[in-house]
């Protein structure tokens, strides 16, 4: 796959920001990963230093989280729920469709960094099941037909 | 806008919202929160446009608001003050509400909810069924206020609370009312609120916190998001009483990132209190200092454990630590901190404004106020409810929830997420509440309630759950971080049919010491699932060990399709199905044949579990599957005919069968199958059993049955008529006579009697059920005239009351106990029944008989309160001063079956059970005998003919391992036919287009009863070829590898 250029300068403009706040780690770990897509690996000891921390305490927390990514992830991020509400409505197909519509396995990006696909344990609109999520938006009530259109449309952009 | 300093300001403030808004504005709330997902950000865009386009800007407000509660019906908006809901609406839809409502006041019947019994609209909000039982006190606001204007709120009397609290009560006495309320904590532990506020008061250390745990992690759980996107300021209002009380002088409200939109709402509301004066130093000039800031989580689960909640808006991994200390003691920085849930902050300011005493009208003793709670799952009415707590689980599911789509049955309700356990069928009528759940191994929880029916597997679940919590697990402890690894190793090899019977005993044992020995909640929770589910279900877990078969057909591992596997016979659904589509008809029957030798009869009266698994039913209708048979071996008799050359005998020895209905005959034709000699022997001139003289005509015509006993006497069964085997003839004489084998099914033809006074022998109009049948199908004359009483509830008592109405009787009213809904006859019969012109009365118990000596005169009917007790079983009560006496000419009793065990006196050497019934192996069908097996209706009590057909099949299987010597055991696994069709119908079609499942046409109701006609037509041939292309061919799925 394809190194993803980052710009360095908007890095460290965003790690200044957050320079000795307090408690100020996992707010500027989420700042970088929605600018950039990712937490680059590079920024990792600029970040612990800022903040006054040891670069393995920052890895730690970058690697706890489902929220932060050490690869870049892809422009639109579609999150496809298995949580129960759910599972109970057959979220599983939706997720089996998803992966061969996408060509991707859970985690992984497409080569044109286009989509990502990820399950999220629960996205609360359960009255909605089987949902998914692309970036922010939502989508409920899904069915084969529809997520297929769903997708069209984002890969149309 | 500017800051309020003071009391006074505020007041102001509220003052000039309310004078500004205009009276008599019509205003149309439309869901901006949960509803987006559905487009209702388009409908709100339309509405707008609308208003202007109409003229209409100055009497009419579009407010965007926050959640309605009935989500199924998204997008949902209402009206005030007309008090008017519209349901499923689109943005087309808006010129006619603009149009028609808001200008002429007219209702728009398509955008209105319908009843689902009558079908008529209900406009009005408080007239829906969902909102009738609820009581929707804390999320009162919702809904109705724009979550991103404080105004809003404010107009509505919010931070009144606050004022009061910090005004005129002191810190003490906002503790004292908080505790007087009995509020305990809405996550889910159920902790007195107000002790633990206490607790943070008199702690030492500065400054103190309070946290909003707004970190809703339960899958299946959207109250808190409701309330944050919906009705912020009730939860940051209550935060900030709390601070007030406690002497707090920060907050936290920690929210998941995974919820965007309520991100955003606290971020505006707390910018908007900020400017306002509501948040920083001297908050309305009353000395009281709190700043507030939003923490977002970063994707862990963990983290809506307190201690880990902390660690994270530390900037730290979300793992817990040993308590004690209590973060009241020592929490954020080492400083006294107080968590709350949001639901449990959002009750807060209801408290102080109206006062313990008020607050307390509602709930239990320990528990007062409402709960709120996500209905989801397998339930009509998703959404949030909002109830007193107390409530029993029943009403939530099925008053409020609307019960389980598609007619499926009940098989439990999942309460609070990974960490909670399941209510089965028989614990419906329990009250929720913190303490009666726990009790059954269940909690309360946050409030998720997901609804599972029949088409659920409950290992599958736990295992579902499992994986949640394994990937959760923040790993510092090891029994959780272990012991969740090896509970999901097991279910997951338990699901994919690589269990072990030492598996349960396992699963329980590992449970209980992750349960002890884990270090936080996380841990001390995740076995809930699998123990709770272990507990009520282990017959499930059984089953999917030593049979392989999985109830709710879900597990891909053992099961080809759903249809195949919910069928007791296994036959090969998709196949068939398939065939049919290609026009061969033939193979289609031979396909069915190669499991039930009665596709003619089971395309008729088969209860068809295969249509209630179809995975084409959660699309839309499942595939007719029972009228595809019927009208495939309809076809074979009209075109192939009923003779067949007899199957070879092969072997040597030869198999008495006793008894010539399903059960028998499907087993001596599958083994004349086997290449033996069977001989059925029948007491009646006919063969069929309850088929042939029990079912009515008009459902189960006499020619069908013969010509599928022509076709198996044709495959080389022998049938003895008029040959009893009883006390001079019995089963012993057929083991001398050479037979090495002999299956009894003599099926459960003997009436049960009620057992009260007046039912007496030789009454003149009393009848029972079967013989009463029997008596009109073998063409005696019964004459009924008059009012005919039907007592019972089930398939039977359906026949019974539509066959009076066909041989005379003026009118036919059917009593029994259940409700409608528990009736166990089949819908479709009832509503048959219905609407030929029976009148149907649930709900009552006959206790006598009145006759004048004679003759019936009629029944005294006392009014059933309920048919099954808390634990289920079958434990009438009644409320004895609710009767009624009906007067009648003729009374028939249906009320059950038994098998008659007369006939086998002389075999004294046959194990009985304790109430006479024999013991049979339930694999081999074996009695304690060798050679003597026994099956079908006769050894299990009246049950489907599918059930029968199966049992028949696995007595010729089981009778052929003993004959060639074969011990021990066998399992019967799902199969495919060797006649395997490839078509891939519904799936390789590419069409949006909607195909709806082809209606069978039914006789017309006037006329219908006029004789014994048959009531269901078949599918025409065009039809069924259409019907059998929506087969989305299930069993041709590859498995694309686990979640």
């Amino acid at each position: 796959m394809k190194e993803k250029d980052i710009d360095l300068g908007q890095l460290d403009a965003l790690i200044r920001e957050f320079q000795g706040k307090k408690w100020g780690l996992i707010p500027l770990l989420q700042k970088v990963q929605e600018t950039l897509g990712y937490v680059p690996p590079v920024a990792i000891e600029p970040i612990a230093e800022a903040l006054d921390l040891f670069p393995s305490q920052v890895q730690g927390v970058v690697t706890f989280y489902a929220g932060f990514s050490l690869e870049p992830k892809g422009k639109y991020v579609v999150r496809v729920c298995r949580g129960t509400a759910c599972h109970v409505r057959g979220g599983r197909s939706i997720l089996r469709l998803m992966r061969k519509e996408l060509g991707l396995e859970e985690g992984e990006t497409s080569e044109d960094y286009r989509f990502t696909l990820e399950t999220v344990a629960c996205l609360g609109a359960c009255f909605l099941a089987p949902t998914m999520m692309v970036n922010q938006t939502y989508f409920g009530k899904l069915s084969p037909a529809k997520v297929t259109s769903v997708l069209d449309q984002y890969r149309k952009d | 806008m500017e800051k309020l300093n003071s009391i006074g300001r505020l007041e102001w403030f509220r003052n000039k919202i309310r004078a500004g808004q205009e009276k008599g504005k019509a205003i149309v709330h439309v869901c901006m929160t949960g509803c987006r997902a559905y487009g209702s950000a388009d409908v709100l865009a339309a509405l707008q446009e609308e208003v202007k386009k109409q003229g209409l800007s100055r009497e009419v407000e579009i407010r965007s608001t926050g959640c309605h509660g009935f989500c199924a019906k998204a997008p949902v908006i209402a009206i005030e003050p007309l008090g008017i809901q519209y349901q499923e609406v689109s943005p087309e839809d808006a010129s006619e509400i603009v149009g028609a409502t808001l200008k002429n006041d007219r209702l728009v019947d398509r955008l209105a909810y319908r009843d689902p019994e009558t079908g008529r609209p209900i406009y009005y909000r408080n007239q829906i069924p969902f909102y009738e039982k609820q009581e929707r006190r804390v999320l009162a606001r919702c809904g109705r206020i724009d979550p991103t204007r404080i105004e809003d709120y404010v107009a509505e009397g919010g931070y009144e609370a606050l004022v009061k609290a910090v005004s005129s009560m002191t810190p003490e006495q906002v503790i004292e009312e908080v505790k007087r309320a009995k509020l305990r904590g809405r996550g889910g532990a159920g902790f007195p609120t107000g002790v633990k506020w206490e607790f943070a008061r008199r702690a030492k250390g500065v400054p103190k916190y309070v946290i909003c745990n707004a970190d809703e992690g339960d899958p299946g759980a959207f109250m808190d998001r409701a309330m944050l996107e919906g009705d912020p300021h009730a939860v940051l209002e209550g935060m900030l009483i709390g601070a007030y009380a406690m002497g707090a002088e920060y907050g936290f409200v920690y929210v998941r990132e995974e919820y965007p939109i309520a991100v955003n709402h606290l971020h505006i509301a707390l910018e908007q209190m900020r400017s306002l004066g509501l948040l920083g130093e001297n908050i309305l000039g009353m000395g009281f200092n709190f700043e507030l800031a939003l923490k977002m989580g970063a994707g862990a689960f963990v983290c809506g454990e307190e201690t880990a909640l902390m660690a994270s808006i530390e900037g730290r991994r979300g793992m817990p630590r040993a308590r004690p200390p209590f973060p009241a003691e020592s929490g954020l920085d080492g400083k006294p901190t107080n968590i709350n849930n949001v639901e449990t902050w959002a009750n807060v300011p209801l408290i102080i404004i109206k006062g313990a005493d008020w607050y307390g009208q509602v709930g239990t003793e320990n528990s007062r106020g409402t709960k709120i709670f996500s209905l989801a799952g397998k339930v009509n009415n998703t959404g949030l409810v909002e109830v007193p707590i107390g409530v029993p689980i029943k009403e939530v599911v099925f008053d409020i929830g609307g019960g389980i789509p598609k007619g499926r049955q009940f098989k439990a309700v999942q309460m609070g997420g990974p960490s909670g356990g399941c209510v089965p069928p028989q614990y419906l009528n329990l009250p929720i509440d913190y303490d009666t759940l726990q009790r059954i191994g269940a909690i309360m929880g946050s409030g998720g309630m997901v609804v599972m029916d029949e088409n659920n597997c409950m290992v599958e679940i736990a295992r579902f759950f499992l994986s949640f919590t394994q990937s959760e697990s923040c790993g510092k402890c090891a029994p959780c971080r272990l012991g969740t690894t090896q509970l999901l190793e097991i279910l997951t090899r338990i699901t994919r049919g690589e269990g072990r019977i030492e598996d349960i005993e396992t699963i329980r044992g590992l449970g209980e010491t992750i349960t002890q020995a884990s270090l936080c909640g996380l841990g001390q929770t995740c076995a809930k699932p699998a123990l709770s589910t272990l507990r009520y279900f282990s017959k499930e877990y059984e089953d999917h060990i030593l049979e392989h078969r999985c109830a709710g057909a879900t597990c891909d591992a053992m099961v080809i399709s759903a249809c195949q596997h919910a069928c007791p016979a296994g036959i090969d659904v998709p196949n068939y199905v398939a065939a049919i589509a290609e026009g061969k008809y033939e193979k289609a029957v031979e396909i069915i044949r190669e499991r039930n030798p009665f596709p003619a009869v089971c395309g008729r009266i088969c209860i068809h579990p295969c249509e209630f698994k179809c995975r084409r039913g959660e699309l839309d209708e499942p595939v007719a599957i029972r009228s595809l048979k019927r009208f495939a071996s309809d076809w074979y008799f009209q075109h192939v005919g009923t003779r067949r050359e007899p199957y070879p005998v092969t072997r040597e020895d030869n198999v008495a069968v006793v008894g010539a209905g399903p059960a028998g005959l499907t087993c001596a034709y599958f083994l004349a199958r086997m290449g033996y000699g069977v001989t059925v022997f029948e007491g009646q001139p006919v063969a069929g059993g309850m088929l042939g003289i029990t079912v009515p005509e008009f459902r189960l015509p006499r020619q069908v049955i013969q010509e599928e006993i022509d076709y198996i006497e044709s495959c080389g069964v022998h049938i003895q008529y008029n040959t009893p085997i009883d006390a001079r003839h019995t089963v012993d004489d057929l083991m001398g006579e050479g037979y090495r084998a002999v299956f009894i099914a003599a099926g459960a033809q003997a009436s049960k009697r009620i057992g009260i006074p007046g039912e007496e022998e030789g009454l003149e109009g009393l009848h029972y059920g079967l013989p009463f049948l029997t008596a009109v199908k073998t063409g005696e004359k019964i004459p009924l005239k008059g009012r005919v009483l039907v007592v019972g509830g089930g398939n039977v008592a359906i026949d019974v009351a539509r066959t009076a109405l066909r041989v005379g009787a003026d009118d036919v009213q059917l009593f029994c106990l259940e409700t409608r809904d528990e009736m166990p006859a089949w819908k479709k019969e009832i509503e048959e029944a219905v609407e030929e012109g029976i009148v149907i009365n649930p709900s009552w118990g006959p206790r006598e008989i009145m006759h004048d000596g004679n003759r019936v005169t009629g029944i005294r009917f006392v009014r059933c309160v309920s048919v099954f007790d808390m634990e289920g079983n079958f434990s009438p009560t009644f409320d004895e001063d609710a009767v009624q006496t009906v007067e009648a000419d003729y009374a028939i009793i249906s009320i059950g079956q038994a098998p008659d065990m007369s006939f086998l006196s002389e075999d004294s050497r046959l194990e009985r059970a304790l109430w006479g019934a024999l013991i049979v192996d339930e694999k081999t069908l074996s009695t304690n005998i060798p050679g003597i097996f026994a099956g079908g209706d006769f050894t299990t009590g009246p049950t489907y003919v599918i059930r029968a057909i199966a049992s028949g099949r696995r007595a010729a299987i089981s009778i052929d391992r003993y004959l060639r010597g074969e011990k021990g055991s066998f399992t019967i696994l799902d199969e495919k036919t060797r006649l395997a069709e490839e078509t891939r119908l519904a799936l390789d079609e590419d069409t949006g287009e909607e195909r709806p499942r082809v209606a069978v046409e039914v006789a017309n109701p006037e006329e219908r009863t006029r004789d014994f006609r048959e009531v269901e037509k078949g599918f025409t041939e065009a039809q069924a070829r259409f019907e059998a292309t929506r087969c989305l061919r299930c069993d041709l799925e590859e498995d694309g590898g686990e979640e």
